[in-house]
């Protein structure tokens, strides 16, 4: 569904991104782990469509596509969700507002009548409720003066009322207590299923005690250094990423 | 030399005292021009060029939607409709006795001169002491004539405790390069309470310079809407003077210039006594080769301790070509006060724009919810004064013009 290959992408002059390759397949949960500064938040904007990154090789197919050559909104119309590791705030458009916008532009985009307000807030009511969030939220200010739990909250709220087919998390971890780490947990296994992926991009495993991933990969200086299962992780998580990233820099060496 | 095709009324040489001497008055300083400091950002050389002349007797009625309260329509510079049910005594044509009985508020500016030489129609609003109108006041002013010169002339008054919404609005809907000069006087009594929306909507290439003088004593409170949509050459000038302890403006602007408008916000608010308060919070969005001018002083006299002023002026830049500048000025001769002005001029944030994208909301669609929500931070008097529904599509519909004006 998703195939990186080979990916180079740099800003200005400075490469950040050496050469990555990834296959995702629909079902699949993937996380990407790696030390700050190793290129993670990178990818996840350039597969969102992020300006600002120059690709200097490389390709990404999405369902056949050239995922590259679409703007972001298409992207997002053809099921692709980035999680924001820093959510905007954006003061005077109310979150029920984004959430129709972004909701009735997919399915204009797909053909089909705009979700009556009946309909969506039965939608949005179940999402709040399973995300333990207050309805209130809806009719303020987008994450205006929300507490970081409460912004990466509603990410996957908007994750849910878009129901995507690969949603990206960049850091949805970061800044959570463990309730509401739970919490959105909760949230991202809801949207799992057999034509849904879920890229996770995190530095810490503790998400994925709560999201189990299929596939572990292990980003440094821009490349993946090592990819395995759960286990993966749980390695990391006892022996840190030195042992990887000094590997990776005898690698680099000629 | 003022032009004999600018007076339809009896020779200069029999002019009522009053006038005459506003026309010498304006003659002595002629047409203002950009090298006068109160003038720096705005030309007014075209209306020289033009054939002005006063307009001529309309023989067809515009047709005008319903406004939600009482309502004078004037089309250029005539009475035309009065929807109302307010006695006659309150709400009316502005006579000639009423204005000369009245202390002049506005000050001697050459086209304030001018204005008082030639008006010849306008409302005047008086609200009886302690009285509060359920439905607001329109004062509606129609121009569509070419070259066409018109002077409105329009008196409010509001006795001690009243308190009333009111709108005054500026239309045209053709392209004619008419020029509208018109001077409102605001009087506020003690505890009054006044909600002023003024609207410019003028043609696409008429010119507009406006004056609004008010005063207010101890206790009142004045509340603008300055709003600027349309027009070529658009000014606006407010000359607010708070002369009695509690009183309290709040003053909050929006324009937009796109195309080749021209928008400048001229105030000049002053506190002359202790323990009032002003706030001026303006928004401007600049767009294709608009320029718009937010320039605004506040002084502070003498003994007038415990003044409590704020500017505020944000604005937005959509286009290369588009210019705005943005001037608060504070001048305090006064101890302990509290004043303080902010100006920005930024453009829509990338990163708001690539958020909603990634959400999938078109490149347009973003740019009008991120227009439509930094206007709204100066609309909330819209919907305190419950115009929403007569109000927002106006507005809503210049922004989405703006929005898809853009690449």
């Amino acid at each position: 569904m998703l195939e990186i290959r080979d990916l180079h992408v740099s800003i200005g002059d400075k490469p950040i991104l050496k050469g990555i390759s990834l296959t995702i397949l629909p079902g699949e949960v993937h996380a990407i782990m790696g030390p700050n500064g190793s290129g993670k938040s990178t990818l996840a904007q350039v597969l969102a469509g992020r300006e600002g990154y120059t690709v200097t090789a490389g390709a990404v197919t999405w369902q056949g596509q050239d995922l590259l050559a679409m703007a972001p909104e298409e992207r997002a119309w053809a099921g692709l969700f980035l999680g924001f590791q820093y959510p905007l705030e954006i003061p005077g458009v109310a979150n029920v507002q984004l959430l129709k916008e972004a909701v009735n532009s997919q399915r204009r985009r797909k053909g089909l009548p705009e979700l009556d307000a009946f309909d969506f807030l039965e939608r949005v009511k179940a999402s709040l409720k399973l995300l333990e969030m207050d309805e209130a939220m809806l009719y303020r200010g987008v994450n205006e003066g929300f507490s970081g739990g409460e912004k990466k909250r509603n990410e996957i709220l908007q994750m849910l009322m878009l129901e995507p087919r690969l949603a990206i998390l960049d850091e949805t971890d970061s800044g959570l207590d463990i309730d509401a780490l739970k919490i959105v947990a909760r949230g991202v296994n809801a949207l799992r299923g057999p034509e849904r992926a879920i890229l996770l991009v995190t530095h810490y495993q503790r998400l994925l005690e709560h999201i189990t991933p299929d596939h572990v990969h292990v980003l440094a200086d821009g490349r993946i250094v090592a990819s395995g299962g759960r286990e993966l992780a749980l390695e990391l998580e006892a022996k840190g990423y030195g042992w990887l990233t000094a590997e990776a820099g005898q690698e680099a060496r000629p | 030399m003022i032009p004999s095709t600018w007076i339809d009324m009896p020779a200069p040489g029999t002019l009522p005292e009053h006038r005459r001497e506003a026309l010498e008055s304006y003659l002595a300083q002629g047409l203002p021009h950009t090298r006068l400091e109160d003038w720096h950002y705005t030309a007014l050389d075209h209306l020289a060029r033009l054939p002005l002349h006063p307009p001529a007797a309309a023989d067809v009625t515009p047709v005008i939607d319903e406004a939600p309260g009482h309502d004078l329509i004037f089309a250029g510079e005539r009475l035309i409709e009065t929807r109302s049910s307010l006695p006659a005594s309150l709400l009316h044509p502005l006579a000639e006795g009423e204005l000369t009985a009245a202390p002049t508020l506005a000050p001697g500016t050459a086209l304030s001169a001018l204005n008082a030489a030639l008006w010849k129609s306008g409302g005047y609003l008086t609200v009886p002491r302690g009285q509060r109108l359920e439905r607001p006041v329109f004062l509606r002013f129609l121009a569509d004539e070419p070259e066409a010169m018109l002077h409105p002339r329009s008196l409010i008054r509001l006795e001690a405790g009243a308190e009333v919404v009111v709108v005054e609005s500026y239309t045209g809907a053709t392209a004619a390069n008419y020029w509208c000069n018109p001077v409102t006087e605001i009087e506020l009594e003690a505890g009054a309470r006044l909600t002023h929306i003024r609207l410019i909507e003028e043609g696409t290439a008429a010119t507009h310079t406006g004056l609004t003088a008010v005063r207010q004593v101890a206790d009142s409170r004045y509340e603008l809407l300055d709003l600027s949509l349309g027009g070529r050459v658009c000014r606006h000038e407010l000359y607010l003077t708070l002369t009695g302890a509690g009183a309290a403006c709040r003053l909050d602007g929006l324009f937009l210039a796109d195309g080749r408008r021209h928008s400048d916000h001229h105030l000049r608010i002053e506190h002359a006594v202790p323990g009032s308060m002003s706030r001026a919070t303006y928004r401007g969005v600049a767009a294709g080769r608009g320029r718009g001018i937010f320039d605004a002083r506040v002084l502070i006299r003498p003994g007038a301790d415990g003044t409590d002023a704020r500017q505020d002026s944000r604005n937005l830049l959509l286009s290369p070509h588009a210019e705005i500048d943005a001037k608060p000025q504070l001048e305090i001769y006064a101890d302990q006060v509290q004043a303080s002005h902010g100006a920005t001029v930024g453009r829509l944030s990338e990163d708001a724009m690539f958020y909603l994208r990634a959400r999938g909301i078109e490149r347009h669609a973003a740019r009008r919810l991120l227009l439509a929500a930094f206007a709204g931070e100066a609309l909330g008097l819209v919907a305190q004064a419950g115009l929403g529904d007569w109000l927002m599509p106006r507005i809503e519909a210049r922004l989405n013009e703006i929005g898809e004006s853009i690449k």
